[in-house]
């Protein structure tokens, strides 16, 4: 292969650690660099660190770890506490959800979904600190204040999930399980319960953004790295004084498609459509069971299920069949 | 309207793959090419054949159209129109038209003096399409085993595969797809996040850089992959997921006939456990 | 290339992930695969098979062959044999080869403890001194009703003691109730779910979806019927898992997928699912006959290492009789080699004396 294709940087370049632009003084003081990584200088930077702890970052890492530690422990008290086998089932293994009897209780026994409750309410809590953390650090360097809204369109969909749809439903049972293999089965049981989720609009709404999201990606990753060679990576400048890269990587489009982005705004497509992926799913979810209870069904009476051939397979309900 | 401001100085001869200067212009702000007119081509044809084969099935209802495969009886063989041959064309039709883009994709990089990732990373994308409608087909001996053209008739498709394998979410590549897809949307999510707070800073602040970009990173997870870096890894992200996928659908059937979770098994039987 | 830390690094992942992929390769299957339609073109219902596995199931599954037919005329066993209370209607000769066969079916072999002796003391064979000749007398009215009041399952193939016992006296497979522990009262212990479990296919799905559905007569339905949600339509999630582990089990005895009775995307929908539904609907109810009316009515008459752990008999399921085969021998109608195993004419039936034997 004669030419550069921008994929890994061949020739790494070392100046001193940067420290980071100063922060305000109400800040704690970052923590000391930990170096270069020439394995990370491949692919992106080489510098690892200064990383700010702060408030909320060791609060939230405190409660995630609380949660963390509660989920593997319970899955090693439910194998007896055998490391072996905690190690071969580990997929298998779960925290489950209270059992529907308790509703939506606050106190029930332990080991009936209590551990399940106090591990998602760490979780939950350690979640909203760290996007808090998000505000706090962009605030500190003057950023705007983008990723922290971009976290609240996932926080949505998690609280949709282990929360808001519970509480509507009147039961924790309902939530989601902390556990591989189990919180697939909820899923898929989900959908059957539910008149196969592929009809709810939300839901196709939600993997139209998914799959955008994962296109548009695509799409800007290789027009930036196909523009490197004119500085295209460097997106804030191009967007205040367009140069070539911006110039070109725009006419590619436009000449491909019609019509084209700038700098900035493919930013704007890509961080709805990433945003619009929970925000639209959580919707789906919140719907599901509480205003309709079999999307087969509704999707019949709006009249935009595609039919086949019916079987003369007879109900045997209505046959008056034997016991 | 059609040309931009800038755009004059950019449009000059040259970058073709195949046809030289015959077809080498732009109409509106779409540039040509021959394999601008193949696309067309097989688009307008393509098009035509869906319309036909609706027309056939029943309804024009968007939703309910319906353009299916042919019986597995007819194996490899050309199918009779009405019964899946408009859905062999019209696969014949679309390949054609995402092999054309792709190339005309090429032939417009070259002109603006572009590397090439744009038409690689389209070709994934086509290459997953390749895999579920002709590559496992043709590994599992019939055409209809591809999935149907109909906007909910794809996705009866794609619940009753899921089914023929009791529980698709066991299956080892659709969780390494799905987990690319996810992280994915994740990073992009934090990409656009990023360069908007960089563009648009708080009020009163002035347009922040790269230095500021990386600082915010360092601060938050103590590391900032770079300018560069996040675009690579970007497009890394979505071209796994497709190529993933591709692999989880391939081995559902030619390489795997019974439930995704009974695959698991052969983890449960390594030897050492019962140590 | 240099000899450096990141380039080591680098080689002995890429080296590891090749190993590791290397060796993933032989936990695949490989093609030829055979596939079969089961619905319209495109909705990709239908059966996925190996060829390779499906020759090596077909050996494993024939029905042996049937001895020459009997004589049915002549005295009835009855009035030459003391106690026969079930078999009486048949004729001597019919009689002795429905015994003969089942020496083969369910003790195969010479000895004190098979061949005839499995259920009969040696040499008194009228004596009911033996566990084994009341749970065989029992089994016989099972498998006379199985191939009359449930031919809305068995329909013209039915089934004999090979359908089950394949040379055993007990069945391969079999399961029982196991004990359920959730541990210290403070921490979860192991429950009813969350383990690799076989009869669900390797799934996380509950463990036992046997006692409730094929045991008791809980509703497996869990869709709602209607489009909005019905005081009545109260099935939550997690019930739902144990619907769909029961259902891994029917597939995976069966040796099919879902699509095979389904449209997955309208499960409960009659119009839209094949008709083999309808015949699984009646197994399941063939199924909890077969487990309370039959063999449950039996726990006092087995010693305990005959029972499960909490003391309940050693029940069917699909796989009982199925093994693996969605029609069990690949519907060999093994029911026509063995008119022994109908029930008796009406009239002679009236002459049986007493009521049905429990």
């Amino acid at each position: 292969m004669a030419e550069y294709q921008y994929l890994f940087t061949r020739i790494q370049v070392r100046g001193p650690l940067y420290p980071g632009v100063p922060l305000p003084a109400e800040d704690e003081p970052r923590s000391k660099p930990f170096g270069f990584s020439h394995l990370a200088g491949k692919l992106g930077d080489a510098q690892i660190g200064p990383m700010y702890l702060g408030t909320y970052g060791v609060l939230s890492l405190m409660l995630g770890f609380i949660a963390f530690e509660i989920i593997g422990l319970n899955m090693l008290a439910s194998v007896n506490w055998n490391p072996v086998l905690f190690v071969r089932d580990l997929f298998w293994l779960s925290l489950d959800p209270p059992l529907p009897q308790h509703g939506l209780r606050l106190m029930m026994p332990m080991h009936e979904g209590g551990w399940w409750l106090l591990a998602g309410a760490c979780l939950t809590a350690s979640l909203l600190l760290w996007c808090a953390r998000t505000y706090a650090r962009a605030k500190s360097l003057g950023l705007g204040t983008h990723t922290t809204w971009a976290f609240m369109g996932a926080i949505w969909l998690f609280l949709v999930l282990g929360f808001i749809r519970p509480i509507m439903m009147g039961s924790w049972s309902e939530a989601v399980p902390f556990g591989i293999f189990s919180h697939l089965d909820w899923t898929a049981a989900f959908s059957i319960r539910y008149g196969n989720l592929f009809y709810n609009p939300f839901h196709a709404l939600s993997i139209v953004f998914l799959y955008g999201s994962v296109l548009i990606f695509a799409m800007h990753g290789a027009t930036i790295l196909a523009v490197g060679r004119f500085g295209g990576e460097r997106e804030v400048e191009h967007t205040i004084d367009r140069g070539t890269a911006a110039e070109r990587a725009g006419l590619f489009w436009r000449w491909t498609m019609g019509f084209n982005a700038t700098y900035e705004s493919i930013h704007r497509w890509a961080w709805w459509f990433a945003i619009l992926t929970p925000v639209t799913g959580g919707i789906g979810i919140l719907l599901t069971g509480t205003l309709v209870d079999n999307w087969y069904l509704w999707a019949m009476d709006r009249g935009f299920v595609a039919s086949y051939p019916p079987y003369d397979t007879v109900n045997p309900y209505l046959q008056g069949a034997p016991r | 309207m059609a040309v931009l401001s800038f755009e004059k100085k950019y449009r000059v001869r040259g970058g073709t793959l195949v046809g030289g200067d015959l077809f080498d212009f732009w109409v509106g702000p779409f540039y040509v090419g021959l394999f601008g007119v193949t696309t067309i081509f097989f688009s307008l044809l393509g098009t035509a054949l869906i319309l036909v084969a609706a027309a056939g099935g029943g309804t024009f209802n968007p939703w309910r159209i319906n353009i299916a495969p042919p019986d597995i009886a007819y194996g490899l063989r050309l199918a009779p129109m009405a019964l899946g041959g408009y859905w062999q064309v019209i696969t014949i039709c679309a390949l054609g038209a995402f092999g054309s883009w792709a190339l005309r994709q090429a032939e417009i990089a070259r002109k603006l003096g572009m590397g090439m990732h744009i038409p690689v990373a389209y070709s994934v994308a086509v290459f997953a399409f390749f895999t579920l409608n002709v590559i496992r087909p043709v590994l599992m001996g019939a055409w209809g085993h591809g999935f149907p053209y109909g906007i909910f008739s794809h996705l009866d498709w794609v619940s009753n595969v899921g089914y023929q394998y009791l529980h698709f979410h066991y299956n080892p590549a659709h969780m390494i797809a799905v987990t690319l897809f996810f992280t994915t949307t994740f990073a992009l999510s934090l990409h656009a996040s990023l360069v908007l707070a960089a563009i648009n800073p708080a009020k009163g602040e002035a347009v922040k850089g790269a230095e500021h970009e990386n600082s915010f990173y360092r601060d938050f997870i103590g590391y900032s992959i770079g300018t560069l870096g996040i675009h690579r890894l970007g497009l890394f992200l979505a071209l796994s997921a497709g190529i993933w996928s591709a692999i989880c659908i391939v081995i559902s059937g030619p390489f795997w006939t019974r439930g995704w979770p009974e695959w698991w098994g052969w983890w449960l039987k390594l030897p050492f456990w019962s140590i | 290339m240099r000899f450096n830390t990141t380039n080591v690094t680098l080689l002995s992942l890429a080296g590891a992930a090749a190993v590791i992929g290397f060796g993933l390769l032989f936990t695949f299957e490989r093609l030829p695969v055979q596939t079969v339609q089961g619905g319209f073109r495109g909705t990709s219902m239908g059966r996925v098979d190996n060829p390779r596995t499906a020759v090596v199931m077909a050996a494993a599954n024939q029905a042996p062959e049937a001895p020459e037919a009997a004589d049915a005329t002549g005295e009835r066993a009855r009035e030459v044999y003391e106690n026969v209370p079930v078999l009486g209607h048949l004729s001597v000769e019919q009689f002795g080869r429905i015994m003969n066969v089942m020496t083969q079916w369910l003790y195969p072999g010479e000895g004190d403890a098979v061949g005839c002796n499995g259920c009969h003391v040696a040499g008194n064979f009228a004596s009911d001194d033996k566990y084994q000749k009341h749970v065989a007398r029992r089994m016989i009215q099972m498998t006379m009703a199985l191939n009359s009041e449930w031919t809305p399952h068995t329909a013209q193939t039915g089934v004999t003691c090979w359908t089950c016992h394949r040379g055993q006296s007990v069945p391969a497979n079999v399961w029982h109730e196991a004990p359920r522990s959730t541990g210290p009262n403070f921490l979860t212990g192991p429950g009813e779910q969350n383990r690799p479990n076989l009869a669900a296919g390797l799934s996380d799905l509950p463990l036992d979806p046997f006692t409730p559905y094929l045991m008791g007569a809980q509703e497996i339905r869990m869709q709602g019927a209607n489009q909005h949600p019905r005081p009545e339509s109260r099935q939550s999630i997690q019930q739902t898992e144990w619907t769909y582990s029961l259902m891994m089990h029917m597939s995976t005895s069966l040796g099919v997928n879902c699509t095979f009775c389904h449209n997955s995307r309208a499960f409960a929908n009659w119009e839209e699912s094949p008709p083999q539904r309808a015949l699984a609907w009646q197994g399941i109810r063939m199924v909890r006959d077969i487990n309370n009316t039959y063999i449950e009515s039996l726990r006092e008459r087995f010693p305990a290492n005959r029972l499960g752990p909490l003391g309940d008999t050693l029940k069917a399921n699909c796989t009982t009789c199925h093994q693996g085969v969605n029609k069990p021998m690949y519907g060999a109608p093994m029911i026509r080699d063995y008119p022994e195993l109908l029930p008796a004419p009406a009239a002679q039936r009236a002459e049986v004396a007493g009521p049905r034997i429990q």
